[in-house]
């Protein structure tokens, strides 16, 4: 299998705080990948590299087979690197269509003069865009709440227009930081099984970072360890659950919590 | 079905019977309806930067400038015909916002709205000075259009032409805001971080919503200049920016519907109080103080919020979504 992701020796410093301290990470295509690690271990710092808002001081980042290492983000989310945020950024005065159809911004591939003389309903690149909208709602379980507004929707739903939002475009990968985050713990069954349905039914390799340890262990194939920049283990949820660098590393916190 | 029925020939109605107005007004009232219809485009054009994409940008009623001298200009100095005159206009105003957003790209808030100051300082002193080419002070008086062998000379046969414009900028302006391009205002303006997380170029994105935004004022301006028959510098400084931040803020940020209204309300407020002139800032500035605080979606959300005007979803024709059948429950 090959890597979807290829991060070899990154490295990301601000003045003199060294956040992530060259790691390297292999992400093989169709796997779920878990990032762990205490807080300011460089979780969010690591994530915000690769999808190009930080840019690091050294290191590579390769995607695909292509280095993307100096790639604006707005690019790397059109080559299908798509990620959520820790706290919800969603527009809640906005119905979830328009909030969902955001994540299709580099899909539609309508002529804009054509967009401007067609007749009503004759547009056909926003309205296979609203289709593919609807699709995604309905397979995460939430197509009624299409023209709602999205500031009403329930935590839990919110959370989940945001996932659709980045899968929407279909993208091979998907970033997901603290998906879990004040969800209830059924909420969290749902979400584990959402998960491993995105792997399985739609071939998305996932990232993810998260707190709610259960989750991670329960879910991944592979988990990544940060603390204070470095990598310090990695292997299957069972190896870095005994690994006692990753003990050690959690010592005096308490690692069952559910994040905030 | 219905409500997008009404919509639909709500608009055609509508339209109908503006172009009955003529036959009823006189000749001063028609005038205000013109400069109604005017600002209509110009506070459309606003509305997308500061509405739609968050920008404080105080270059519009410069641009609008540009856009009144360019048909000034062309026509009445180079004999060039007004139907061409007047694109040129918008294609004027929109390749020198353009070229004066360069610098203001990277820049935000107050860095903005003083860069895009300056600019517009900028070409109102180049508008007085260059005397060879604007004539200065003395003002550029304007030739009425002609269309083939009409000359559409005074406020009845220049309502025509005007709202016919108007109404073709309406329906851009409403196109624009359901495609991929307004979301991405839209996107723009509520966080940066996570527009380029979704693929879209904020500075591309932000130059073209000041190169529209400036070629609706262009178009505005043309518009004016044919209204007024007769244009100096001084008419577009501060007094006509504050005029338009008004018609965008108490018509309703972020909507097509809120220029509409505010161009309404502010074009006839000063038409009311022509007796006292120095009442008319003071008025400005309280509504703008008021809206801003307490109603921050204009009149027009105030409206849409209690269903007397329908709601503006940024996407086309999305009513075809409210008459599918129910999704059947996932098990």
């Amino acid at each position: 299998m090959s890597d979807i992701l290829a991060v070899d020796g990154l490295t990301v410093r601000f003045g003199g705080l060294t956040a992530v301290d060259s790691v390297s990470l292999k992400v093989p295509e169709r796997e779920i990948h878990g990032l762990i690690g205490p807080n300011g271990a460089g979780k969010t710092t690591f994530f915000n590299a690769v999808s190009g808002l930080v840019t690091p001081s050294g290191g590579s980042i390769g995607f695909l087979g292509r280095t993307i290492t100096t790639m604006p983000p707005y690019a790397r989310a059109a080559l299908g690197i798509r990620r959520t945020f820790q706290s919800l950024q969603l527009i809640p005065r906005l119905t979830v269509l328009e909030n969902v159809l955001m994540g299709l911004h580099t899909e539609i591939r309508t002529n804009p003069w054509a967009s401007l003389f067609t007749l009503r309903g004759r547009d056909k690149g926003e309205k296979e865009a609203q289709a593919r909208v609807l699709a995604t709602l309905d397979y995460l379980g939430i197509g009624a709440t299409i023209l709602s507004q999205t500031g009403t929707l329930t935590f839990a739903q919110q959370r989940y227009v945001e996932i659709a939002r980045a899968i929407v475009s279909s993208p091979p990968f998907l970033m997901l930081d603290e998906p879990a985050a004040g969800l209830s713990p059924n909420e969290v069954r749902d979400l584990d099984r959402l998960l491993r349905r995105l792997r399985d039914e739609r071939g998305i390799t996932i990232l993810l970072v998260e707190h709610v340890i259960s989750l991670v262990l329960g879910v991944c194939e592979q988990v990544s360890v940060l603390d204070n920049g470095r990598l310090i283990a990695e292997g299957t949820p069972e190896q870095v659950a005994n690994d006692p660098k990753v003990k050690a590393a959690y010592l005096g916190e308490d690692s069952g919590a559910d994040g905030h | 079905m219905w409500v997008r029925f009404c919509e639909r020939w709500f608009g055609l109605l509508l339209i109908l019977g503006l172009a009955c107005l003529p036959f009823f007004l006189d000749k001063y009232t028609q005038f205000v309806v013109n400069l109604i219809l005017v600002y209509v485009t110009v506070g459309i054009g606003l509305n997308f930067l500061l509405g739609y994409t968050g920008q404080f940008a105080f270059a519009h009623a410069a641009l609008m400038g540009i856009g009144a001298y360019t048909v000034g200009l062309l026509t009445t100095r180079l004999g060039i015909s007004f139907w061409i005159a007047l694109p040129l206009a918008g294609v004027a105003a929109a390749a020198i916002g353009g070229i004066g957003a360069l610098p203001a790209l990277r820049m935000k808030r107050a860095y903005l709205a003083l860069v895009t100051l300056a600019f517009a300082e900028l070409i109102q002193w180049v508008l007085i000075r260059w005397k060879d080419v604007t004539l200065g002070t003395d003002g550029v008086s304007i030739r009425p259009p002609r269309f083939f062998d009409y000359a559409l000379k005074g406020d009845y046969k220049i309502f025509w032409l005007i709202l016919v414009v108007t109404v073709i900028m309406y329906v851009i302006a409403r196109r624009l805001t359901e495609s991929r391009i307004g979301r991405s205002w839209v996107a723009v303006r509520e966080n940066e971080i996570v527009a380029q997380c979704n693929g879209i170029n904020v500075t591309a994105t932000k130059l073209v919503v000041f190169m529209v935004s400036a070629f609706y004022a262009g178009i505005g301006g043309g518009l004016f200049a044919a209204t007024l028959g007769y244009i100096v510098p001084d008419g577009f400084g501060l007094l006509q920016l504050v005029l338009h931040f008004s018609i965008v803020v108490i018509g309703g940020m972020g909507s097509v519907f809120g220029g509409v209204i505010g161009s309404l309300l502010l074009t006839t407020l000063p038409e009311l109080l022509r007796e006292y002139p120095q009442a008319l800032e003071l008025i400005y500035g309280i509504l703008l103080c008021i809206f801003i605080i307490f109603m921050p979606t204009g009149i027009a959300g105030f409206l849409k919020q209690w269903r007397v005007l329908p709601p503006e979803v940024m996407s086309r024709n999305w009513q075809a979504l409210r008459d599918r059948p129910r999704p059947e429950k996932r098990s």
